[in-house]
């Protein structure tokens, strides 16, 4: 569905005065390749300025890339826009599609007309999209009057109300409160499943990631560090599992041999340890009477904070 | 109007043009001006009283004289009724709205459906001005007619022909704003360019003064330019200034100028589009 060959975009940015300004050029993407087939969801992660924008910009046909190949769905999204964009939905969470001091129901009705769908089927998407976003109490409301909750359902709905075969998410829950996260996961799930709608989605919050997205793609600096699938990039880049034992008492040397201490406090003692814990286990109750044990896994969230700031990945594997 | 709308929406289907959804657009735009009522109110305040004083000045400048440059004094304040009636219709004090599209990012929105962008803004500007020109300007004409009297075209032929040439001066001056706009494809402080167009437009289009009135060198000069077409054209059709064959070449500069200007905006946007570097996210 997606196809990206060595993508570049860099931008020519201008300090100072006009005369005595000084030219600057930021590479925001620098040779990002990959392939996304229809159907899929794929969250694309990195930290503030690495590039998720600019690429979702140019794969939405807003901005020619310096260099590289795009194509999706046989078209190239820059040089058919047109013909191109009325195939796919796109939410910037940042930005909303709504005509500003009209009635929300205004904004969706023109749609209609936009893209042509048949009377019949836009009634029928609108009435799905109201029920399962909830719109009903706001229809009637402009724009400006909306929460930033309710303005992202709109706009979500706004999106998919002509069929798109795909659907580009900048930022969709930014902001919100749980509840309306959960909503909005809900929802791309839901036409994610029932209209095999292919989704590309950057966020901040991983759980998005988690609940949607089996592959993640993580860029920095404009370069693919990862693309590959969670359970993966844990495996490879998380940390080691935990294991808290409770000794009855404060044991007298915490070290047990086979097992890596990572902390001692009072009877609480720490492992680190990877692959099975049954093992673990009994090492430590053969070392002293114990009370109790957790595992720990490690988080998703701890292992991408040490990729962006270890740079624990070179480049794309 | 539905049954004409109706034809337009049968013709534009036949050329590939989604004349429904530009219609949408229009409608819509012309009801968000019913928005801001208060914002109205003082808009027409405003133009009734800055229109008065403009009376005042143009009838004191005729003095005792019976006419000046072909102008009678009930020509003068016709002449002001219609310079403050085509006021906020044809955005003679400037329009931004494009430039503040591309400066903040908004064009994102825009880029993302399927239509034709130029003609996706003209639609939503030929509604603006249509509520305009209801809210205000026939406000005003009304109000004209009531304190200082106003002449009017003559017959049906008359008006048709003025009112169609009010359209054309509506369009031309549309291409000509979205042009300096465009401007903001390329510099991030376009609105100096903006200023600089809009007082030339003001001074050309004969909003300030009469063009008549001018000296005949400066309006051969301004004859070259598509400036008139924007207002006084239809001012002096209004008037019956212009008669007979002269009627129609006045019209056809007008479409003729209409034209090229869309062409060249049409060029500018694609241009402007390629090397649009979309702000924000
Ligand atoms: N129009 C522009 N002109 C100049 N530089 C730009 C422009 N757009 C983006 N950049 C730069 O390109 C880099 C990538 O920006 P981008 O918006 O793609 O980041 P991002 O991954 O979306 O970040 P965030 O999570 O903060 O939204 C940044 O360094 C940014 O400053
Ligand atoms: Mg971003």
């Amino acid at each position: 569905m997606i196809e990206v060959e060595h993508l570049h975009k860099s931008f020519q940015t201008r300090s100072g005065g006009l005369l005595r300004g000084q030219r600057r050029t930021v590479e925001a993407v620098r040779d990002v390749s990959f392939r996304v087939a229809r159907g899929e969801v794929v969250g694309y992660l990195g930290p503030n300025g690495a590039g998720k924008s600019t690429t979702i910009k140019v794969l939405t046909g807003l901005l020619v890339p310096t260099s590289g190949r795009v194509e999706v769905g046989g078209l190239v999204p820059w040089r058919d826009r047109r013909r191109y964009v009325g195939r796919l939905g796109a939410v910037f969470g940042q930005r909303t599609t709504l005509w500003w001091d009209l009635p929300v129901r205004d904004s969706l009705d023109l749609l209609r007309d936009v893209y042509r769908v048949p009377p019949d089927r836009f009634r029928e998407n609108l009435k799905a999209f109201t029920a399962l976003l909830d719109l009903g109490p706001f229809l009637g409301t402009p724009a400006r009057a909306l929460s930033l909750g309710q303005r992202m359902r709109a706009d979500l709905a706004a999106a998919l109300l002509h069929d798109p075969d795909l659907l580009f998410l900048d930022e969709p829950t930014v902001g919100l409160d749980v509840v309306a996260r959960e909503r909005i996961r809900q929802f791309v799930a839901h036409v994610n499943a029932e209209r095999e709608v292919t989704v590309l989605l950057t966020t901040h919050d991983l759980t998005d990631v988690e609940r949607l997205a089996r592959r993640v793609m993580i860029i920095d600096h404009g370069a693919l560090l990862y693309d590959g699938n969670l359970p993966d990039l844990q495996a490879r880049f998380g940390s080691a599992r935990e294991l808290v034992v409770d000794f009855e008492a404060p044991p007298a040397d915490p070290r047990v041999p086979g097992l890596k201490l990572v902390s001692s406090e009072g009877p609480r003692v720490t492992y680190a340890f990877t692959g099975a814990a049954a093992r673990p286990i009994a090492l430590a109750t053969a070392h002293a009477p114990v009370r109790d044990v957790t595992v720990r896994e490690p988080d998703i969230e701890a292992t991408i904070r040490r990729i962006y700031e270890g740079g624990l990945l070179g480049t794309v594997s | 109007m539905n049954a004409a709308l109706l034809r337009w929406g049968l013709l534009g289907q036949a050329a590939g043009i989604n004349a429904r959804l530009y219609c949408a657009a229009a409608r819509l735009s012309f009801r968000r001006q019913f928005a801001y009522p208060a914002a109205t109110f003082w808009g027409l305040l405003t133009n009734l009283f800055f229109g008065a004083l403009r009376v005042a000045v143009l009838l004191a400048l005729f003095g005792l004289k019976p006419q000046v440059a072909g102008y009678t004094p009930a020509d003068a304040v016709t002449y002001t009724g219609l310079t403050q009636a085509f006021l906020a219709a044809f955005s003679l004090f400037g329009w931004y709205d494009l430039m503040r599209t591309v400066h903040r990012g908004e064009i994102v929105t825009e880029l993302l459906r399927p239509h034709s962008f130029l003609g996706f803004w003209m639609a939503q500007d030929a509604g603006r001005a249509a509520a305009q020109f209801l809210l205000r300007g026939v406000t005003i004409l009304t109000l004209y007619a009531l304190l200082w009297g106003l002449k009017l075209p003559e017959g049906a032929a008359g008006w048709g022909l003025t009112l169609l040439s009010a359209g054309l001066a509506w369009a031309c001056g549309f291409a000509f704003r979205f042009l300096v706009n465009g401007a903001a494809f390329w510099s991030p402080d376009a609105v100096g360019i903006g200023r600089f167009a809009w007082a030339l437009m003001g001074l050309a289009c004969g909003f300030l003064m009469p063009l008549a009135f001018f000296p005949a060198w400066f309006q051969s000069l301004l004859a070259w330019t598509p400036f008139p077409s924007m207002m006084n054209s239809t001012v002096e059709l209004w008037l019956g200034h212009v008669s007979g064959t002269q009627v129609l070449r006045v019209l056809g500069v007008q479409a003729a100028w209409t034209l090229v200007l869309l062409g060249l905006a049409r060029l500018v946007l694609a241009r402007g589009l390629r090397r649009l570097e979309v702000a924000g996210g």
